[in-house]
């Protein structure tokens, strides 16, 4: 058994006693957390600045329905 | 995609001997729609950026189809339903929490300021941060790893249509690779990018019918829930039986696992859920997705800004899809054909046995599209990668932009020549592991490359000699873990493998990236900061 053997049993250990359902949380939180940055991001980051932007061109929904679809999809699996 | 997919030479047959007229015609339609895209593609192809950027008037909608497409490969529809038939749906995770936030992260801080730079190359842009050593050895580890990988696809090719087309292996080698070698070389990325569309659209038709058919074949998704579980728990039950009877340790977790996304540290599959959050969607994903030069090359091809930053948004709201259409058809497999030796015959199964004739020309047509829409972006970006990295950076700085142009369409049938080689050699891999090693070449130095994008990017005191002492190292650091994991290292060490999981290369990426990283930081703060000039270039808020 080596150092790095004994670093990698003891780093398993304490990884595992992380209980599944907060792990689960941590994959959701991850994805909400970037939600929430798309949202403050500035229009112009997000809208076309050559031409007033259709309702279509606003990319934070967009963005948003690819990410909540994620987030369903973490509640449920 | 970043899941190492199985050997994708056997795993058509019983599908290839259910195929019927009707099936071919459609497969031979989908081919001649292809070649007929890339012709008319082709007709605009003036200069190099039409060539190598398809002069940037991509559409943001055009983009990500062939995003999709081309991280789609002909072993992923195989190996990820494979993947889902052994170990379930986490197979999925690969395509959703490791694809879906990095994209959209990706398309409103890194994307734009590539466009803004104007860049050909991600290598490119390692020599405006750093130097030309850290350019040199990125294009070199990505330039081998597109070349063989594009080899190893076309062998996939060969095999796939040698029982459809009844020519020879070697023959279905050259009729592929002068398939896609045309198109690339008449219509450069843009001919990679509109026949992409058609790929995507085949390849999502193909397998969306696999799952539907394959829900109404069960009886229903509540049907499909309740019947995996059973036809597992009963397969645990049984392993474990076996085991108790033989003596052995029970297994870790007698759990089923097939229809969680997130699995225990200790779990039977290869996905635990350290290895998909810390390996999958902190290090490999990002590194896909932003330093990937097959993937990033397309949105610098972008008609504008917002095109370019679309594309990836677009491209992750697609990307939600994927796993439903060719990972749950692996769900669908595991009730009807429980006792499968090879997991990666579970989809060509499926499809021969409920599809009806003409829907299986369907998939077989999916199945290529997949991997035509990898091959023609490897061949076009490894094209791109020799063109400006190494011939007009080293060889002809003063190359006007029609030369290059020459040189590109030069590259590309050297690279297709090169591809057909390696196709047709590529049988003597088939059981040497060599195989195995080409797939996971990506995961070696994915880590170390991502660790000195972000470096470059974030932090102005990262240095050019951080960066390729980190590099070189970060990369010396994955290949040996992944030697020190081969059974016949460590028994010879005297030692237990270092990581409890069969293919842990989600795992060495994060341990090469944090040596990368490290590294990178002590040698900068060492060594001479770079020059305020040199990085106005990045940092300033306008580029």
């Amino acid at each position: 058994m080596t150092p790095l053997h004994q670093f990698g049993l003891w780093l398993r250990e304490t990884l595992m006693q992380i209980p599944l359902p907060v792990v689960r949380g941590l994959f959701v939180a991850a994805i909400v957390a970037v939600i929430a940055w798309v949202w403050s991001l500035p229009r112009t980051q997000t809208e076309p600045v050559d031409h007033p932007p259709r309702w279509d061109e606003n990319l934070k929904w967009i963005a948003t329905a690819a990410l909540g679809a994620q987030i369903v999809i973490y509640c449920v699996f | 995609m970043l899941l190492a997919g199985g050997d994708p030479r056997r795993k058509l047959d019983v599908l290839m001997q259910a195929l019927d007229r009707l099936d071919i015609a459609v497969f031979l339609t989908y081919l001649v729609l292809t070649l007929i895209i890339g012709a008319i593609v082709g007709r605009r192809m003036h200069t190099g950026l039409d060539f190598f950027l398809a002069g940037r008037r991509l559409p943001w909608w055009a983009i990500g189809f062939s995003l999709v497409a081309t991280d789609i490969g002909g072993t992923d529809i195989m190996g990820v339903g494979g993947a889902t038939y052994n170990h379930g749906i986490a197979a999925g995770n690969f395509d959703w929490i490791g694809c879906v936030p990095v994209m959209i992260i990706a398309a409103f801080v890194f994307v734009p300021k590539f466009y803004r730079m104007k860049i050909y190359t991600i290598p490119e842009f390692m020599e405006r941060r750093y130097n030309a050593a850290v350019r040199v050895a990125l294009t070199l580890c990505w330039l081998l790893f597109m070349a063989c990988n594009m080899g190893i696809m076309l062998y996939a090719s060969g095999k796939l249509l040698e029982p459809l087309l009844g020519l020879s292996q070697s023959q279905c080698i050259w009729l592929t690779a002068i398939l896609v070698g045309l198109y690339t070389f008449t219509g450069g990325l843009a001919a990679v990018v509109y026949t992409d569309v058609l790929q995507c659209v085949v390849m999502i038709a193909g397998c969306l019918a696999v799952l539907v058919m394959g829900v109404i074949e069960v009886g229903g998704v509540g049907e499909l829930h309740r019947q995996v579980k059973e036809v597992r728990q009963k397969k645990i039950e049984h392993e474990q039986q076996k085991r108790v009877e033989a003596g052995d340790a029970p297994l870790p977790s007698a759990e089923v696992e097939h229809l969680d996304l997130v699995l225990p540290v200790n779990t039977r599959t290869p996905f635990p859920w350290t290895g998909i959050f810390f390996g999958l969607t902190l290090i490999l994903s990002p590194a896909y997705w932003i330093g990937n030069q097959a993937i990033i090359q397309r949105s610098l091809g972008a008609q504008s800004e917002f095109d370019a930053k679309a594309a990836y948004v677009w491209g992750a709201l697609l990307k939600n899809l994927i796993p439903l259409i060719i990972a749950v058809p692996g769900l669908i497999a595991v009730v009807k054909f429980p006792d499968l030796q090879d997991g990666d015959q579970a989809i060509p199964r499926l499809v021969a046995e409920i599809f009806p004739s003409g829907f299986r020309g369907l998939f077989v047509a999916a199945f290529m599209a997949a991997l035509m829409s990898s091959v023609d972006s490897y061949l076009n970006s490894a094209t791109t990668l020799f063109s400006h990295d190494l011939y007009k950076r080293f060889l002809r700085p003063d190359a006007t932009d029609r030369g290059l142009l020459a040189v590109g369409r030069a590259t590309t049938v050297v690279l297709t020549a090169w591809g057909i080689v390696f196709a047709l050699n590529a049988g003597r891999f088939d059981n040497s592991g060599v195989y195995a090693i080409f797939q996971t070449l990506m995961a070696f130095f994915q880590g170390p490359a991502l660790a000195i994008l972000l470096a470059g990017m974030f932090w102005r005191r990262a240095t050019g000699a951080g960066a390729v002492v980190g590099f070189i190292v970060g990369v010396a650091v994955s290949v040996s873990l992944y030697a020190l994991n081969q059974p016949a290292v460590y028994s010879a060490l005297g030692w237990e493998p270092l990581f409890q999981i069969q293919d842990p290369y989600l795992y060495f990426s994060v341990w090469a990236f944090l040596t990368t990283m490290s590294l990178l930081v002590i040698v900068s703060l060492l060594t001479k900061p770079t020059s305020l000039e040199k990085l106005a270039d990045i940092f300033d808020k306008s580029s």
